[in-house]
């Protein structure tokens, strides 16, 4: 079958020859993306959560200069990897591990380090935001039922975190599944790599990257809704039952405490 | 009962910085007592409250509970708080739970009990504030007077020895502050110990043992109720009062 004229036919014909690889390329992109994402949030729920423990002058000084030391460490390691770009990064970890340190990581390790990594610098200040924007009440309200801070944080101020920076997570999934094509100049062979592959091959260029165009697409524009369903779960029902069999119960708001109590003794 | 103190303060001082927000304070409670501190705003009434429930950490002085200064550095906070509950002017109730989980959650994750237990005993004090039918609901989807009824209902689950109210009335409406006094004048008469910041002087009147008011940083005077809602003998007190005695 030789190549149609038609831009169409061409597309059609792009896809009759190479769509498998095509859906190699995506999946090798979502792969890398969500697995990346979700590697990155648990690296920046720990920095996070590590940047936001309180220190007092109460504590003990031993504990403070050991937190002061890690908080500075996790600072610089947030503030590289959210200032320089990553496919920069890609290319001083890959090759510069094989360079100075003798160590040839694998081509699908680079790449799930070098995302999750990445992540993990943006998702750290998000997650420090998010606990920072959860209303000092709720730390109070913990606290004076006796709970730790650890309790604090894991029953109350986590999930109410959670719930808050949930949109910028989505965000960086559909960052990540874009970005993956950066990875490309480490021979990842992902959508995008793929798709050059395809394009350079036959030299149909504008085809071959409608095609990308649209499964990118499709990949984000999926994600983006399946998180928005998501968030409108943990939220829970707009209305809720009232826990009562007797439907005659007073359920205004005010309660008549006129009856005669038994509880004297 | 043993006439022993629960709580006896002892020249506590709180400064922030160089301002000075409560200087040489001393009072005692006694088990069963309902103390009420009144006094305007800024007066220092609610710092104490929270240096009491160590939510602020007091200057100098000391906080005996029991004969024990829970001041003191090597006195674990978190265990102690959870025998003296607080209820605060905004609810501050659990946002991520529903009205049941708030009142099960310190029973379960600070005192150890199974969830069979701290539901019974959940339901037994939501019961009492009359919000039991309201156990499904998020704390978003209710009134003001409501989530207060339930953030006092959570205290109470702890089973705390003395309970600490921090104007919990100042956030509502008139018709929410009935439903929320009601609850503490049962509380009150019930023998519960209680320490309550307000402004509502009729409530401190009726309700209380003992008042305290607050000026400036001080105790200026503290006594029985009748002394000094009738016959004040403070000249600050007097003045504070006065709108309220003339009214």
């Amino acid at each position: 079958m030789s190549m149609p004229e038609d831009f169409l036919g061409r597309i059609g014909y792009l896809l009759s020859e190479y769509g498998p690889s095509f859906l190699t390329g995506a999946g090798k992109t979502m792969l890398i993306a969500i697995v990346g994402t979700l590697i990155g949030c648990l690296i920046g729920f720990a920095v996070g959560i590590i940047q936001t423990i309180p220190v007092g002058k109460e504590d003990h000084i031993g504990k403070r200069v050991l937190l002061g030391i890690i908080k500075l460490i996790l600072n610089i390691y947030v503030e590289v990897f959210r200032g320089t770009p990553m496919m920069a990064q890609a290319m001083f970890i890959y090759f510069g591990a094989s360079a100075v340190f003798g160590f040839n990581m694998s081509i699908w390790f680079a790449a799930f380090f070098i995302v999750s990594i990445n992540t993990g610098a943006y998702m750290a200040e998000t997650v420090r935001g998010g606990i920072l924007s959860i209303d000092p009440g709720q730390t109070e309200g913990a606290k004076a039922i006796g709970m730790t801070h650890v309790q604090t944080m894991i029953n109350v101020i986590l999930p109410q975190a959670l719930r808050n920076i949930m949109p910028q997570i989505g965000n960086n999934l559909i960052i990540n599944i874009k970005d993956t094509c950066v990875l490309s100049v480490i021979g990842v062979v992902e959508l995008f790599y793929t798709t050059k592959g395809v394009a350079g091959a036959l030299y149909t260029y504008f085809e071959a990257f409608t095609i990308a165009m649209v499964i990118y697409f499709v990949l984000t524009f999926t994600c983006s809704r399946i998180l928005r369903a998501w968030e409108n779960k943990l939220d829970g029902p707009d209305n809720y039952d009232l826990a009562t069999t007797d439907t005659l119960a007073h359920t205004s708001g005010m309660y008549s405490y006129t009856a005669p109590r038994k509880e004297e003794e | 009962m043993s006439q022993e103190n629960i709580l006896e303060i002892r020249h506590l001082s709180k400064a922030f910085g160089k301002h000075v927000v409560l200087r040489d304070i001393d009072f005692t409670v006694k088990p069963g007592n309902v103390t009420c501190i009144i006094g305007a705003s800024g007066s220092g009434k609610s710092t104490l409250l929270r240096c009491i429930n160590l939510l602020e950490t007091p200057t100098s002085g000391e906080v005996l509970y029991h004969g024990v200064n829970i001041a003191d550095r090597k006195v674990n906070a978190a265990s102690y708080r959870s025998r003296v509950g607080m209820v605060f002017q905004n609810f501050n109730l659990f946002n991520n739970m529903t009205v049941l989980n708030n009142c099960m959650v310190g029973q379960i994750k600070v005192l150890k009990k199974d969830k069979e237990t701290a539901r019974k005993n959940a339901m037994a004090y939501l019961e009492k504030v009359g919000m039991a039918p309201y156990i499904n609901a998020k704390p978003r989807q209710l009134s003001g007077g409501q989530k207060q009824r339930v953030a006092i209902a959570r205290a109470l689950a702890m089973e705390p020895e003395m309970l600490l109210f921090d104007e919990p009335t100042s956030a509502l409406d008139p018709q929410m502050v009935g439903e929320v006094l009601t609850v503490m004048r049962t509380l009150a008469q019930e023998g519960l110990t209680m320490i309550i910041v307000t402004h509502e002087m009729a409530f401190a009147r009726d309700v209380s043992s003992h008042v305290v008011f607050m000026a400036n940083g001080v105790i200026e005077e503290e006594g029985e109720p009748e002394q000094i809602f009738g016959a004040p003998e403070n000249q600050l007190t007097r003045e504070f009062l006065s709108r309220f005695i003339q009214g």
